[in-house]
């Protein structure tokens, strides 16, 4: 009975449980700024030349940027070298489909990579050329 | 439990508010429609103690805190191209209650605002604050998209490809 009131708590306690956080970890990145929407969802092709200025529409109207990395993994961009603004921000309007390395904190919690910006390491611009195989996403033009 | 016990219950969770799932579904990979009550919280916040009183007045992203304790961030509205901060804006720091969609994507989980309400004896209204903020600022437009001054600064300057010089073929 003592074993199985315990059992009980135990999981209580775990349905309870805020969800999986990890503590927050100084990392480099390297990657691709992306439009969170149309690259998670994939309700468009939404990478590189043939995104970007769909991406642009999007940072503008405040949807998240994330950058993806070589991985394929995803940080969402709550914070750029200092500026806590992350909507329409123009300076990551103005960077977006660009290739950048950035030094920053991760915070990972319930399935989500928040990264806070410190320093944007390197910006190699948009190196990513999509469009001769996908054209203008959307609408073409 | 009697038949027509039965029928009452069905009732009640049929008309209960927010146990309808009324979300548009878009057909994307692992989206799940849910109507979730949660906090408002700024997410810069939420995950890193830089706190404002105000959840960043607009300039933040936002997300929902619910009772179990998951944090979404609520990343795209109702708007074409547009984010869901002002519709949640007024709610900083307290319960709303949202319907829309929940992307369980492996990579990232998101939250699609669809519509939302203060509490259950609200209406429910759609998350269209984005326009009627832009509306006021610049007037109407048909595509605000295209005829947002920021937008057309940055694509005029680095065209539709994000190369200046780099021009779609006719």
């Amino acid at each position: 009975m003592h074993g199985f009131l315990v059992g009980v708590l135990g999981l209580a306690l775990a349905l309870a449980w805020p969800g999986p956080v990890r503590a927050a970890e100084r990392v480099r990145v390297t990657g691709e700024i992306v439009d969170t929407w149309c690259a998670i969802t994939g309700i468009m092709y939404g990478f590189g030349t043939a995104h970007h200025q769909c991406a642009v529409w999007c940072a503008v109207g405040g949807i998240p940027v994330s950058i993806m990395d070589d991985a394929g993994n995803y940080y969402m961009v709550l914070r750029l070298e200092g500026d806590d603004r992350s909507v329409a921000e123009p300076r990551i309007v103005s960077i977006q489909t660009h290739r950048v390395t950035v030094d920053g904190t991760l915070v990972e919690r319930d399935g989500v990579k928040y990264l806070l910006v410190d320093e944007v390491a390197d910006d190699r611009g948009i190196v990513n050329l999509t469009h001769e195989e996908y054209g203008i996403q959307p609408f073409g033009e | 439990m009697t038949g027509r016990a039965l029928v009452r219950l069905a009732l009640v969770l049929l008309l209960a508010p927010g146990a309808a799932f009324a979300a548009q579904t878009w057909g994307i990979p692992h989206e799940k429609p849910v109507v979730l009550r949660g906090e408002v919280v700024d997410l810069l916040c939420e995950v890193a103690g830089e706190c404002t009183p105000d959840c960043g007045g607009g300039r933040r992203q936002l997300g929902l805190v619910t009772t179990d304790g998951r944090l979404y961030p609520a990343v795209k509205g109702e708007v074409f191209f547009a984010g869901a901060t002002l519709d949640l804006l007024p709610y900083c720091g307290r319960e709303v209650m949202v319907d829309g969609l929940v992307i369980e994507n492996p990579a990232m989980t998101l939250l699609f605002v669809q519509k939302l309400r203060g509490s259950s004896r609200e209406k429910w209204k759609p998350a269209r604050a984005f326009i009627e903020d832009w509306r006021r600022r610049n007037g109407p437009a048909r595509e605000w998209w295209r005829a947002d001054p920021l937008v057309r600064e940055v694509i005029a300057r680095d065209g539709v490809f994000g190369i200046p010089g780099l021009e779609p073929e006719e």
